[in-house]
């Protein structure tokens, strides 16, 4: 059967259940380049390729459990967000080094510890930084994060879901998601403010 | 309450930036990092980080791998058995 261009992802979606195999391809091939995008920045590159297959696989195996409540692409993000981070949790690896070392620092009257400059630092990280440089220190400290902030922040800042999309997505509140987003972007901010040589 | 210290201010930045601190707060809010030159750049540099790691690991799907995610899928559906 030929998929139409112009076909829905929940249309293709309710395809494939019925057991149309070429809607299934169909969505493999509008959903790969941002599944393995996801997947890059849930576990790294090195294992993103079998994350990607993983999801993909326990997309199809659940079609049948798509009972469109939300967005296909809010569903599958959830399923391959869930495959990244049982993958994760199946490697045998050494506990990540926190980057709680980069919040923000205060003095006893609440004040921030920093010269403006040394604090507007991590906005220039992209121009101080050699580009390859910095891709690898972003995957490294993407890696760093504690896995719940980790996941909040991919979902909402770097694959730019709604705050509510993430909250669906990870099964929580919309406060838990900003908590948590805010509580990486914090140490993320503190991170390239330290790769860019100044203290967070 | 009239002002708040820088410390408040970051732990309310992400709700205030989400929209979801009450008026009263975001008026405070805004009035402290307007007269704070330490605040003003925190702000700045929060903002630019989620753009600085996006583009840093915008990275591309390997056509190799494409073509055999399809096959994948297909040899696991069992296309061509039947």
């Amino acid at each position: 059967m030929a998929v139409s261009d112009e076909a829905t992802d929940e249309a293709l979606a309710s395809r494939a259940a019925l057991g149309d195999n070429h809607a299934f391809d169909e969505i493999a091939i509008r959903y790969q380049a941002r599944v393995y995008r996801l997947a890059c920045r849930l576990v790294g590159p090195n294992d993103a390729p079998d994350v990607v297959q993983e999801g993909f696989l326990s997309v199809y195996r659940n079609l049948a459990s798509f009972r469109q409540e939300s967005r296909f692409g809010t569903w599958l993000y959830r399923i391959v967000t869930n495959a990244a981070l049982m993958h994760r949790r199946a490697r045998t690896r050494r506990p990540a080094e926190s980057l709680e070392a980069f919040l923000p620092e205060f003095d006893a009257a609440g004040r921030h510890c920093q010269t403006p400059a040394e604090l507007q630092i991590a906005e220039r990280a992209d121009e101080l930084l050699d580009r390859r440089v910095l891709a690898e220190a972003a995957t490294a400290a993407l890696d760093r994060l504690p896995d719940l902030y980790r996941s909040a922040f991919v979902l909402r800042d770097l694959e730019e879901l709604t705050t509510a999309e993430v909250a669906d997505v990870l099964g929580v509140e919309p406060a838990t998601v900003r908590q948590r987003v805010h509580r990486a972007r914090l140490m993320l901010r503190g991170y390239l403010c330290a790769l860019a040589g100044v203290r967070p | 309450m009239t002002d708040v210290s820088c410390q408040i201010g970051v732990e309310l930045l992400m709700d205030y930036l989400e929209g979801v601190v009450p008026d009263d707060m975001r008026t405070i809010l805004e009035s402290h990092v307007a007269g704070c030159p330490k605040c003003t750049a925190f702000v700045a540099s929060y903002l630019a980080t989620p753009r600085i790691l996006r583009e840093a690991t915008a990275g591309t799907m390997p056509p190799e791998l494409q073509k055999s995610l399809l096959a994948f899928l297909r040899a696991q559906r069992g296309d061509g058995r039947r």
